[in-house]
Order: C-alpha cells, then sequence, then structure tokens
C-alpha cells in the first residue's frame, strides 16, 4: 500500500478549512479560503519530502484554521464582544456558586408565578371561547335577594317566562337537565347525560354542526321530538367517530330515537351541577305543568344578547320582569331576582373573583423579584468594582461595560426564565391536579407559544431592569470610588432598604390571605354537615321508565332497599329524593301552611323542601331523631299522611313550640297534600358545609312513591363491600336499571371544597413566593452593606468588640429593616383582607391567631437571612481591614 | 446643546480642554499587545519566513496563534500581505500564497519586543530561505 499517495489527508485538510468557511464573515471568506487553500496544496506538492507524522501534524494544523476562523469573526462581526461577555459572564457565575443560585432563584420565582398566573388568566378570562361573538353569550341565573344567594338554578316558569317576555336577546333558550338510559351492545346499561333544549339553544350558541344538522321547528312539538344531537366527545367515546351514526336511529330509553347532527368539539358551558357536559341535546317542549313551577328551579337559561344592546340593559329588562313576577306570584317570587352572568365569567367560575388580584399580586412579585435580583447584582457589583475600574483605566468604554452587565443580566434572565418556565409548567399541572370543578379547562391550561412569549418578554424586561442600575452605578467615571465611599451612606442605602421593606409587607400581606383562607377551610372542614360521613355509598337512580304506576314504585323501591341491606356488611339502607351534596337533586321547594294559623302574611317567608324518604334513610345517614319517631312501616298508602321535619324547620314554622301533632298542608308535584307532623330530625347541609341547613320536610315514600330516588346504604367500617356489589343487587331487580350517579358521601362533600382548595393553594404559593422573596432581598441588602464595611468591622474587631457584638449589630439592622416591613404589611393586611371576606368562613378578616403566627414566620425567616451576612462579617480580618488604606 | 450639558466625549480627544486620560492615550498609540508570541512572529517575518506555514515552522506556534497574530499585525500596519506571484504558483500546479512581509513600523515594534523579552537574537531556520519578491 502507497499509503503517501491516498489524498484522503488531503481531502481531509480541505473539508476542514470548508468547514471553517462557514464560520468565516462572507466579505473575508473567499481571501481566507484561498489563503489556506494555497497553504495546504503547495504542502501537499512537497509531500514527497514528507513523513506519516507530517502528514498528522498537517491535519492537527489545519484544525487552526477554524481558530482562525473564530477569530476573524469575533474581530469582524458585532457578536464578538456578546460571546466576549457571555464566555466572561458564564466564568465568574461558575466562580460565585451561591450568589448565582439565589439570584437564578429569585428571578424564577417572580418569572414562575407571573408566567402561572398569566397563562390561567389567558386561558379564563381572554382566550378566545369557541363560539363566534362569545362575549354576548349570557348564562341567565336566580338570585334570592333574601338570603344573597345567587347562581341558582331558575325555576321553569320563570324560565319559560324569561324566554318569552325578553326583547334583548337574539336567541334566548331554556336547558332542562335530562339523563336518558343506554345500552351499548354487551355493555352494562348506563345513564347518558343529556340536555333537553328549547327552540333558540343552537342560535345562541351559533356553531354550525360538525354533522348532520340541528332540529326543525317541527320536532320542538309531542310526539316529534325523537332525535337527538350528539355531542362530539360522545360521538368519539360511544360511536367511535363513525359519521354514518348521523340518521341512523339508536336505542335510547328503549325507544329508537334519530340522530340528527353531531355537535363541534371543545364546547363546554358547565350550566349543570356537578359540572357535567351533557353528552346528548334533544329537543325541548313545555309541558303544561311547567308553567307553575316556580318555586323549585332546576334548569338552566343561556341567551345571545343583541347587536344593540348591552349586558346592563339586558339586566334592567329583566330585573323589570323580575318585579312584575313577583307581583304576579308574590307565594313565590317575591325574592327572586335574574342574575345575568357572561358565559366568560361564568365559566370562570369561582377564579373570576381570585383572579385579578392574583394578577396584581404576581405583576407585584415580579417587579420585586427584578427590583430584588438587581439589588442582589449591585452587591455583587461592589465587589467586582475593581475589576471594572481596571477595564476603564484599560480603555473600556461606558457602553463597553454596561453592555456586559446587561450581558451577564440577560443571562440571569434566560436562566431565570427557563427554571421560571420549569416552575410555571409545575404549578399548572398542580393547578390541573387539584381538577377545581366549577373552572372550565383548569385541568389542561397549556404553556403555549403565546405564554412563552410573555414569558420570555418579561424575563427580558426582568433583565434591562436588573441589570441596567448596577451597570450605571459602575459604569460611572471613578465608580469605584463612588461605591467605595458612597454604598455605604444612609442615601444610597435607602432604595434597597425601602424595597425591603415592600418586600416583608408584600410577603405578610399574601401569606396572611393564606393563612385566613387555610383557617378557613379548617374551620369548614370541622364543620359537622349533620349526618356521618365514612363509610356510605349512595346511588342515584331515575326510576320512572318501567315503574309508570305508583304501586309499581312503591315495589320496586322497598324491594331493592330490602335487597341492599341484605348485602353482607350493609348496617343501614335507604333512600332519598334529594340526596345531601349530590350533584343532581330533585329540590322540591312549595309554600307550607301550618292548620289554625292565618296564611302567610305577603313579605313572609313560607317556602320549605319537601323530600321522600325510604328504608332506613335516617339511619343511614345517621341523622339523629329529635323528637316524636321516624316515618316506618306504619306510613303505608292509605294511612294518613306523616311528615317529619328537620329542627330548623321546626324552629322557622313553630319557633318555641313543639311541632309534633301539627297539620300542614303542602305542594309536591303540583298536587296539595296535608300531612300531619310526627317526628323532627336533626339538620343536615345540603349544598355545602358553608351553607346553612335548609328547612326540610319529609314524607314517607311508600305514601307518596317517587322514581327519581338516590339510594343510601351505609356499610360496616372495614366491609368489603363495593359499589358493584351493590349495583348488581339493583339490577337482579332491574336489569335494565341504570345509574346516574354513583359515590361515597365522602367524596361528595370533599368536591364542594375544591374550589377553596384551590384558591388556598393559589394563595399559599403565592405567599411562599413572596416569603422566598423577602428573604432574598433581605440576604442581599445585608451582603451588600457588610461587604461594605469589613473595613468598618475590622476596625471595631482590633479595638475590642466581641464577635457577638458584631453579629447582634448586623441582625439589627436587618431586623429593623424586617420589622417596618412587618409593620406596613400589618396595616395593608389589616385594610386588604377585607376583599377575601366573601371567601372566609368562621374567621374574620382580622384574625388575630393567623396574624400573630405569619409574623412569627416572617421574624423566623428574616432572622435566618440575617444571619448568613452576619456570619461573614466575623470573617472580617482585623491585621488586613486596618493596612488595607 | 446649550452650552450647561456640552457634551462631554472622548471624540474631540480633550475633556473641559485637557487631553482625556494619559493611560488610555498610551494604550491608543501602542497598537499591539507586545506579547511574546507577537514577537517571535516579527522576527520570523524578518529573518525572511514570509508565508503563514513557515513563520509556524519557525516560531514552533500553532496555527490559531499565528494566523490570527498575522490578521491583526496587517490590520495595525506592522505587517504587510499580499499574494505570489502567480507565475510561480503556476509553474508548482498549485494556487498563489499570501505571502507576509513586516513594515518599518513592525521593525520598531520588533525592537521593543526584542527589548522586552531579552531575545537571543537568531529564530530557528526550518530550512534554507527562499527569498520571494514583492509583486510590484
Amino acid at each position: 500500500m502507497t499509503g503517501r499517495a491516498d489524498p484522503v489527508a488531503l481531502r481531509l485538510c480541505l473539508a476542514i478549512v470548508r468547514l471553517g468557511a462557514r464560520i468565516v464573515p462572507a466579505p473575508q471568506r473567499e481571501v481566507w479560503t484561498r489563503e489556506w487553500d494555497a497553504e495546504l496544496r503547495h504542502r501537499w506538492s512537497q509531500r514527497v519530502r514528507m513523513s506519516r507524522a507530517g502528514e498528522l501534524r498537517l491535519v492537527r494544523r489545519t484544525f487552526g484554521s477554524l481558530v482562525d476562523a473564530a477569530w476573524i469573526r469575533r474581530q469582524l462581526t458585532l457578536d464578538a464582544d456578546a460571546v466576549h461577555d457571555l464566555v466572561h459572564g458564564v466564568r465568574l457565575l461558575g466562580k460565585t456558586p451561591g450568589f448565582t443560585a439565589v439570584t437564578l432563584f429569585v428571578l424564577a420565582t417572580g418569572i414562575g408565578a407571573a408566567t402561572a398566573i398569566a397563562s390561567l388568566a389567558d386561558a379564563l378570562l381572554v382566550r378566545p371561547l369557541p363560539l363566534p361573538g362569545a362575549d354576548r353569550v349570557m348564562t341567565i341565573w336566580e338570585r334570592n335577594t333574601a338570603t344573597g344567594i345567587g347562581r341558582e338554578d331558575v325555576a321553569p316558569g320563570n324560565a319559560i317566562d324569561w324566554v318569552g317576555r325578553t326583547r334583548s336577546f337574539s336567541a334566548i333558550a331554556a336547558v332542562e337537565p335530562w339523563s336518558l338510559d343506554y345500552t351499548a351492545p354487551g355493555g352494562d346499561p348506563e345513564v347518558l347525560y343529556a340536555a333537553r333544549v328549547t327552540a333558540g339553544f343552537f342560535d345562541v350558541l351559533g356553531l354550525p354542526m360538525l354533522h348532520g344538522r340541528s332540529f326543525a321547528p317541527a320536532e320542538f312539538t309531542r310526539g316529534n321530538d325523537k332525535v337527538v344531537v350528539l355531542s362530539h366527545a360522545l360521538f368519539i367515546r360511544r360511536f367511535a367517530g363513525d359519521t354514518s351514526i348521523v340518521g341512523r336511529a339508536i336505542e335510547l330509553d328503549h325507544q329508537p330515537v334519530t340522530v340528527v347532527g353531531i355537535m363541534r368539539p371543545g364546547l363546554e358551558l358547565r350550566l349543570f351541577e356537578g359540572r357535567r357536559e351533557p353528552g346528548l341535546y334533544a329537543p325541548k317542549y313545555y309541558e303544561d305543568f311547567e308553567s307553575r313551577v316556580r318555586a323549585s328551579g332546576y334548569w338552566n337559561v343561556i341567551a345571545r344578547l343583541r347587536e344593540d344592546v348591552t349586558p346592563a340593559s339586558a339586566a334592567q329588562e329583566l330585573s323589570v320582569l323580575s318585579s312584575q313576577l313577583a307581583r304576579d306570584f308574590p307565594r313565590t317570587n317575591r325574592t327572586i331576582e335574574a342574575e345575568v352572568v357572561p358565559l366568560r365569567d361564568h365559566l370562570a367560575g369561582s377564579l373570576r373573583r381570585l383572579l385579578p388580584l392574583l394578577l396584581g399580586a404576581s405583576a407585584l412579585l415580579l417587579l420585586v423579584a427584578c427590583a430584588n435580583a438587581a439589588n442582589l447584582l449591585l452587591a455583587r457589583g461592589v465587589t467586582r468594582a475593581r475589576e471594572f475600574a481596571v477595564r476603564q483605566a484599560l480603555g473600556a468604554g461606558r457602553g463597553r461595560l454596561i453592555r456586559q452587565m446587561l450581558t451577564e443580566s440577560l443571562m440571569f434572565a434566560a436562566g431565570g426564565g427557563a427554571l421560571g418556565l420549569l416552575l410555571a409548567a409545575a404549578a399548572l399541572r398542580a393547578i390541573a391536579g387539584l381538577r377545581p370543578l366549577d373552572v372550565a379547562g383548569a385541568d389542561r391550561i397549556p404553556l403555549d407559544a403565546r405564554v412563552l412569549a410573555v414569558t420570555i418578554g418579561v424575563s427580558a424586561l426582568a433583565a434591562v431592569a436588573a441589570g441596567l442600575v448596577p451597570a450605571l452605578q459602575l459604569s460611572r467615571p471613578r465608580a469605584s470610588a463612588v461605591l467605595r465611599e458612597g454604598a455605604s451612606t444612609p442615601r444610597a442605602r435607602r432604595a434597597p432598604n425601602a424595597l425591603v421593606v415592600v418586600e416583608v409587607s408584600l410577603a405578610l400581606l399574601l401569606a396572611v390571605g393564606a393563612g385566613l383562607l387555610i383557617r378557613s377551610l379548617r374551620e369548614i372542614q370541622r364543620v359537622d354537615p349533620g349526618f356521618a360521613r365514612g363509610q356510605v355509598f349512595s346511588l342515584q337512580v331515575f326510576a320512572w321508565d318501567r315503574n309508570d304506576t305508583p304501586a309499581k314504585r312503591s315495589a320496586f323501591f322497598t324491594a331493592s332497599v330490602e335487597s341492599l341491606r341484605a348485602q353482607p356488611g350493609v348496617i343501614a339502607a335507604g333512600a332519598v329524593s334529594a340526596m345531601p351534596f349530590s350533584g343532581a337533586n330533585i329540590n322540591v321547594r312549595s309554600a307550607m301552611a301550618v292548620d289554625g294559623r292565618p296564611p302567610a302574611a305577603a313579605g313572609e317567608d313560607a317556602l320549605i323542601y319537601t323530600t321522600i324518604v325510604a328504608g332506613d334513610y335516617f339511619p343511614a345517614m345517621r341523622i339523629p331523631l329529635v323528637g316524636g319517631r321516624l316515618l316506618d312501616a306504619r306510613d303505608r298508602d292509605g294511612s294518613r299522611l306523616a311528615a317529619v321535619v328537620s329542627r330548623s324547620a321546626a324552629r322557622k314554622f313553630w319557633p318555641g313550640a313543639d311541632p309534633i301533632g301539627a297539620k300542614v298542608s303542602i305542594r309536591f308535584n303540583g298536587r296539595p297534600l296535608a300531612a300531619e307532623v310526627v317526628g323532627v330530625v336533626g339538620d343536615a347541609r345540603h349544598e355545602a358545609l358553608d351553607r346553612a341547613a335548609r328547612p326540610e320536610l319529609f314524607l314517607a315514600h311508600a305514601q307518596m312513591p317517587f322514581g327519581s330516588m338516590t339510594f343510601v346504604v351505609r356499610c360496616q367500617p372495614g366491609a368489603a363491600v363495593t359499589l358493584r356489589d351493590l349495583q348488581r343487587r339493583i339490577w337482579a331487580i332491574d336489569p335494565q336499571q341504570a345509574f346516574y350517579e354513583t359515590a361515597t358521601i365522602e367524596s361528595m362533600v370533599s368536591r364542594t371544597l375544591v374550589g377553596r382548595q384551590f384558591s388556598v393553594f393559589l394563595l399559599t404559593a403565592f405567599g411562599v413566593a413572596a416569603l422566598v422573596l423577602a428573604s432574598a432581598g433581605l440576604y442581599g441588602v445585608l451582603s451588600f452593606s457588610t461587604s461594605q464595611r469589613t473595613r468598618e468591622f475590622g476596625v471595631r474587631l482590633a479595638l475590642g468588640a466581641r464577635p457577638r457584638d458584631i453579629v447582634s449589630m448586623v441582625l439589627r439592622e436587618g431586623l429593623r429593616l424586617a420589622a417596618a416591613g412587618i409593620l406596613v404589611g400589618v396595616i395593608a393586611a389589616a385594610w386588604l383582607t377585607r376583599l377575601l371576606a366573601g371567601l372566609l368562613f368562621g374567621v374574620t378578616p382580622t384574625d388575630l391567631p393567623t396574624f400573630v403566627t405569619v409574623i412569627a414566620a416572617i421574624v423566623t425567616v428574616s432572622l435566618v437571612s440575617c444571619y448568613v451576612p452576619a456570619r461573614r462579617a466575623l470573617r472580617a480580618d482585623p491585621i488586613a481591614a486596618v493596612r488595607t488604606p | 446643546m446649550t452650552s450647561g450639558r456640552r457634551r462631554r466625549g472622548h471624540r474631540n480627544g480633550t475633556r473641559d480642554g485637557l487631553p482625556v486620560d494619559i493611560e488610555l492615550y498610551i494604550c491608543r498609540i501602542l497598537p499591539v499587545n507586545l506579547t511574546l508570541p507577537t514577537t517571535l512572529v516579527l522576527q520570523a517575518l524578518a529573518r525572511g519566513h514570509h508565508y503563514g506555514f513557515d513563520v509556524m515552522d519557525a516560531t514552533g506556534l500553532p496555527s490559531g496563534t499565528v494566523y490570527p497574530l498575522l490578521r491583526r499585525l496587517e490590520h495595525e500596519g506592522l505587517v504587510r500581505a499580499d499574494w505570489e506571484d502567480a507565475a510561480t504558483a503556476r509553474a508548482e500546479q498549485r494556487p498563489p500564497r499570501r505571502y507576509y512581509e513586516i513594515t518599518a513600523d513592525g521593525e520598531r515594534v520588533l525592537d521593543a519586543g526584542k527589548a522586552r523579552y531579552r531575545m537571543p537574537g537568531e529564530v530557528r531556520r526550518a530550512r534554507p530561505l527562499k527569498p520571494r519578491p514583492l509583486q510590484s
């Protein structure tokens, strides 16, 4: 082999040069390439005299062309200095890992919090909803002016009047929650959540169908309504996205129903309790009785404003209509108003009130983080004053020095931004993990390109803010002297000191807010709901279809309860029409008259909820009997109607008297009824732990055989009973019976707390972030001032000061700042926590234990962050300090 | 601008009528860092090594040092560069090489460098010199 003749080495060398040519700026490229090419070829032409080692040397030497090329690029292009600054910056940061970590952490905290909240706000308040003209889509609710409770479902009678008599809307529709039984081939019977909608519904949405059509006018009439529109989610989940389903009939509630259309994906209205989206939409026509139902709300109303109408004037029109209805139906409508809520606000749920506060807080947090980082950079800048002085003396211009500092700040901002993005992603994951039920789509807030742009913008702003101040100060002529002389004067320290005071007070403010919410949550969790929570299953059924007579319904529920009770491990079983904390209740409410008393005067609230119970409902829930007896086998069909009232009903209708034996008349399902009170039971809270129990009257299922009931089953602690076991027992009686909602009562109760836990999580995260920033701020200011006073400390030590004196001197300085911050924070908190009043439960906005705990925590954190610089001050060498000029 | 806030720049060379900064001024007139490699490269050129690779051979410095130095010296006017005579290159069936020559300024800086580094004199010769005149 004649390796020498092999031009591989030359080819390799020329390839390296071609690579280098890419680095060289275009104007120089040709000359540069020619020069290296010529040298290589010249050497190659003399290769006869070259050994293999010589060839290798030539290759190695050619690699130098890359260095040469890089050098040219640095000399001749604008990024040359930037590259240099970057390398220099990285080297310096590596030398002070503690400082680097603290500064990065400070920036990441500010940027992360701001990004997470900005994403949340963007998704909930800014991002367009998937509806055309979504800003004009309104939800309309009932509001009880007597109790102040709003956003209540609408009674059908009121909804019908609103839909028929308003002029502010281009389209308005009533929506009735509905459910249909469906059994997929080979599957268990299941309940499909559905909505029956009146004619304007799809006009309100303004969305064309994905496939097929919406309902024709003729289909909103009895007998012609066997058509459905599928939601996109159900279309995918149950019918595998097969478009041939359109126009075909499916079996729903054991009747053929034709699928006429598929809705577009992404639509979420969150109208129903439990926030379940309907899978099916069916046409709704009004039943005769519905216009008379005005006390029990279970419908929803959704409307699209006319182009020329504002939400305020629509609300005005509805308010006029409400007062007309109040005059026409004083018994039910005296305290009922319409509440117009824009769809977007409705979808933002419990965050609607909190989010603007949080946005403000996060902006403040970001500002503080930037100022903090600037403070840290300035503190470090002092230690670099010598370097800057030398560079200035060697001819570095002011712009050059500022650029060096800005490059370093930008590196911090890039690092902080990247970390902040990670932090924000983690925060959003945590938010998704909490699944705040009343916030639409909070389980999938994306960190998308726009948020990324926000982060980058924020990082860049942070960099400029954090870098400019120290850069301007240090690059001043004779900067080092200025810094050395001026930095420890009170005047120069005023700005950083003020910053620390602001930080501490902000931390206190947020921590107090979080503390109050945490205490509220704990108070709420301690509330006795009136029943025992553990080991109770609830299974909701709508058993009307195959049990179409009272006798059949009575037989079905009697047999079912008996069968459930027979399950090993079950202590008690019963059923109830309005299950506490359930998502879909049949809340029947009417005015009650007590025999022998004048009818309720206008202006007197005589409403009571009527609930049907079967079997051992009260023992199963452990709702105690207060007086008289429970409903039992004596209360059967044909005997006198017996009623049990709750304690709050007893207090409301028989204050100071015994209700047992009293005769009352109420309406149930439109029928007038007369009953005798036979017992009083304890109160059970219904909607939420922070809502008072409602006055309630219970009737026996045997006497009022109702079809919509929830089975309640209490098991022995530790018994291995599953929901499936209980379902099988019901299926043994009716194999076609589907279950609307099955849950443990514990999960139903904790579901109502999710929104509150979410607020607690957000504010706590903010409080912690603010505390971290405040401690970093204190640390930065004290490090700065102790590094300034090394000489002073040295002299003091030389003159006999004990180390303890130095430490306590530094601690005093830091704690003075913390104390000022605490004072400002306490005043601000006492004033601002009132904004949280609506979210508090069982604590006052100026709760003393919360304030004391938070102040103690802040003092502790301040002590720790002051102690490190104080220890460092001790390291001052007396001899060195005295010797330095 | 009005008289009250006259621009205090370095561009006109004076500040309030006085020379800017003596140290800065010295930095200006001394165009290169007179390091040992700089001196070596100038010395090699003065001794007749006119091509980049030859300078490397003569000084023992790597190409990543020699070429940037040559370019900087050229930029500062201490070295002149041109292309080798095309006919010579053609005769050897290769492209013309780039040719470097020390200038009068370069000689003066070289003297300063030699004094600073107390150079004994000769740079090692790799092979016999083939003097090549500049193209005229």
